[in-house]
This record gives structure tokens, C-alpha cells and sequence, in this order.
């Protein structure tokens, strides 16, 4: 067996970005991709075992580290927290509406029937975001900054709030991609609802 | 009067939506349908001209009937508006929760960009918004709330309330729909945040003025 390199799974997974974009999840086969790429069917399996780990893999490099490196930026002590939110809403929101990451959440969903992509999304990717912001509202929490409260639900509430106005109307298809000037917008409304629910009183 | 052309569309809404709640939508064949509700296959393609049409139409019917029966019970004018939406929240949350429409509603977003159905669906959703929206205006005008768009306002509400429960259910992570009291306590926790931020004390978020006029809200269909 000849050794795996990391140029050629990087070819493998910019080939199956590609055909799952075009086709769709169900419809792509490990063919489709293999040919795209040239070589054997068996050195694409040696790989990757299946198209759903290969998916997810697409998914993963894609975008989610990407959100996790955002998240983890954000600063419990920055001076002016609602900037430090609209500074991170705005980053985060901008990598989680582009065209790549719309269709490979639209897949999750829509193949979390069939296989464990759908499981392994949420466990792999939503999990630890949700994880990570509510520590950083923990330590503003404690530091006095927002009220007291579960911080792991205001977290999923923040997080919740900023996709608010979009959300939908992506998941449905009725708008394929967001201009800047709309997510700025979204985002702000967002952070301003979210610090009034949770400021101190 | 209806037709008969109507009455026989009906039948066929009202059996398959019956066969899809017990066996599931994969679990359902056009010709299960076709063998309830009687005639010839061509006859139901005539009407819906494929399963997952069929599938649509019948569970915005489910989404239709829902709408009646639980919006009119929001009346900003009783007595005490802030239970009437933890109500509400607690109805809507058991309702989109429910097996049936995690199922269409993953169904829709599966289709979405192959049929153009996620436009249909988004049609009657924004339909229900509108009548929330319209309730949180009434609270607005008697002071129980800031004034500010009650559109963005309902956006606001149902990504709250949304957002403990559903993506797991939508991801398949979690199987079963929560029961009454995991509804409620996600409710109450998402209305209490909401009537914070939407309290009359509480500083009026800037829609489009000035400066900022080009961040304004999406219309529906619009980018």
C-alpha cells in the first residue's frame, strides 16, 4: 500500500467539495469524485472508508475550525462587551453564511436520517461552540458585566439570536447568499436584544 | 360549492396525510395512497405530481390547522399578556417539535433547493410570524412592551424559543419531542429573556435611521 500523503487527501476532499456542492450528498458517488480526481477506487476508500466520513471531513475542514478559531477569540474582559459581541457575531456569522457552509449544514440536516453526518455535526461542531461561548459569558457573568444566569443557555440564546433573521429564509432556500450590509444589521439587532435580556437590573 | 374535482383532492389530502403521520413519509408509497382513498394512480398524479408535493401540501395543512386554533388564543388585550405568551411558547415549542414537523421540516430543507417548496413553506411561516407579529404590535401599543418593528421582534421570539430543542431533533441527536415540561421550562426561560429585552425600559434598537439606513431588515423574499 503506498503511503498517504496530505496533498493528495487535500486533493480528495477539494473534489468531493466540489461534487457534493454540485449534486448534492445523496446523488455523489465515490466514483464521481474518484474521477475528478484520477487513480484508483481503492486509494480514494484507503483514504477515506465512506462518502459520509469523506462529507464530513469536507464539512469539518471547511468551515468548522474556522468558527471554533473565531470563538475562541472572544475576550471576557474586553472593556466594551457589546462590541466585543458585534466584533465576534460579525466574524462568526460571516463564515457561517458563506455559500460552502449554507450547503453543508443543508446536507447535515437533510441526510441525518440516513447516516450519523447530522449526529456527528452537532457533536463535532455546534457542541463545542456552544461550550466555549458560554465560558467566556461565564467569566462576564462573574465578573459582573451580564446578570447571573445559566450561561450555557444564554449561550445557545445568543447564538440563537444572531441567526434570528436568516436562518429560514437560508435553511428554505429563498435566499442563497447574504450581503454584508444585511448581516452587519442582523448581527447588531442581535447583540443589542441579547445584552438587554441579560444585562444586570 | 366544492367540486368534485376538490372533494376528490381532499380525500387524498386527508388519507395520505394519515398514512404519513402512522408509516412516515418513506414509509408511505404513492400506491398505499391510491389503495385508501381508492381510484387509479393517474388519477392521483393528476393532483399531486409527486410524493413529496403531496407530502407539502399535506402537512401545511397540519401548519394551517395549528395557526387557527392556537393564535387566536393570543389576546394582548386580557389581563395578563406576559403568561399568554409563555403560553403560546409552550404550544408553539410542543407543535414544531413534534415528530411530524422536525420531519417536514427537514424534509422541506432537503428539498429546498431542488424544488422551490422551501419558498411554499416559508410562505406559511411567515404567515404565522405575521400573527405573532401583530400581537406583539398590540403590546407594544398598550406600553406592556418598547416599541419597535414587532417583525423583528417575532424573529427575535422564535429564534429564542427555538433555540434549546430543535437542532438536535433536526440533526436526528435527540429522538424524542420533549414532553409538556421540558417544553415549558425552555419557554419560560426564552420568554423571560425576551420580555427583558423587549421591556419599555429597555434601550429601542435602531432599525434604519440615519447613518445606519442601509442595514435595514430583509423583506420576505428579498436580500
Amino acid at each position: 500500500m503506498k503511503t498517504k500523503t496530505e496533498s493528495k487527501r487535500q486533493a480528495i476532499i477539494q473534489a468531493a467539495a466540489e461534487v457534493f456542492r454540485e449534486v448534492g450528498f445523496e446523488r455523489a458517488s465515490m466514483s464521481d469524485i474518484r474521477e475528478r480526481i484520477g487513480g484508483s477506487k481503492a486509494t480514494l476508500y484507503n483514504y477515506f472508508p465512506s462518502k459520509e466520513k469523506l462529507f464530513f471531513e469536507v464539512m469539518h475542514q471547511a468551515k468548522e475550525h474556522e468558527l471554533e478559531a473565531i470563538t475562541s477569540e472572544l475576550d471576557a474582559d474586553a472593556d466594551d462587551l457589546k462590541r466585543e459581541l458585534v466584533r465576534f457575531g460579525q466574524k462568526f456569522m460571516t463564515v457561517l453564511y458563506s455559500a460552502d457552509a449554507i450547503a453543508v449544514r443543508r446536507l447535515a440536516i437533510a441526510e441525518s436520517r440516513h447516516s450519523d453526518i447530522g449526529k456527528l455535526s452537532f457533536e463535532q461542531a455546534t457542541v463545542p461552540i456552544e461550550k466555549q461561548v458560554a465560558e467566556f459569558l461565564r467569566k462576564v457573568m462573574k465578573r459582573g458585566a451580564l446578570r447571573t444566569a445559566d450561561p450555557k443557555i444564554a449561550a445557545i440564546h445568543l447564538l440563537s439570536l444572531l441567526e434570528s433573521e436568516l436562518l429560514q429564509r437560508v435553511l428554505l432556500g429563498v435566499i442563497d447568499t447574504v450581503k454584508p450590509g444585511t448581516l452587519t444589521g442582523a448581527v447588531r439587532r442581535a447583540v443589542e436584544v441579547f445584552l438587554s435580556g441579560y444585562e444586570r437590573h | 360549492m366544492m367540486s368534485k374535482n376538490d372533494g376528490k383532492r381532499q380525500a387524498i389530502l386527508e388519507s395520505a396525510y394519515r398514512l404519513f403521520r402512522v408509516q412516515g413519509f418513506d414509509g408511505t408509497s404513492m400506491s398505499d395512497i391510491t389503495s385508501q382513498v381508492g381510484g387509479s394512480k393517474a388519477t392521483l398524479y393528476s393532483h399531486f405530481p409527486s410524493k413529496e408535493e403531496l407530502f407539502v401540501e399535506c402537512m401545511m395543512a397540519a401548519l394551517q390547522n395549528y395557526m387557527s386554533d392556537t393564535l387566536k388564543h393570543l389576546d394582548a388585550s386580557r389581563s395578563d399578556p406576559q403568561a399568554a405568551l409563555r403560553n403560546f411558547g409552550t404550544s408553539v415549542l410542543n407543535f414544531i417539535c413534534s415528530s411530524e414537523q422536525v420531519e417536514v421540516r427537514r424534509l422541506m430543507i432537503a428539498e429546498a433547493a431542488r424544488s422551490g417548496t422551501g419558498k411554499l413553506f416559508f410562505d406559511k411561516i411567515t404567515a404565522l410570524r405575521a400573527q405573532i407579529s401583530s400581537f406583539l404590535a398590540a403590546c407594544m401599543a398598550s406600553g406592556l412592551l418598547r416599541r419597535d418593528d414587532p417583525d423583528l421582534a417575532a424573529d427575535h421570539l422564535g429564534a429564542l424559543l427555538e433555540a434549546e430543542i430543535l437542532e438536535p431533533l433536526l440533526l436526528h441527536v435527540r429522538e424524542a419531542a420533549p414532553d409538556e415540561e421540558e417544553s415549558a421550562a425552555a419557554a419560560r426561560r426564552a420568554v423571560a429573556a425576551f420580555l427583558r429585552a423587549y421591556a419599555p425600559t429597555a434601550p429601542p434598537i435602531k432599525i434604519a435611521a440615519g447613518p445606519n439606513a442601509h442595514l435595514k431588515r430583509l423583506p420576505p423574499h428579498e436580500l
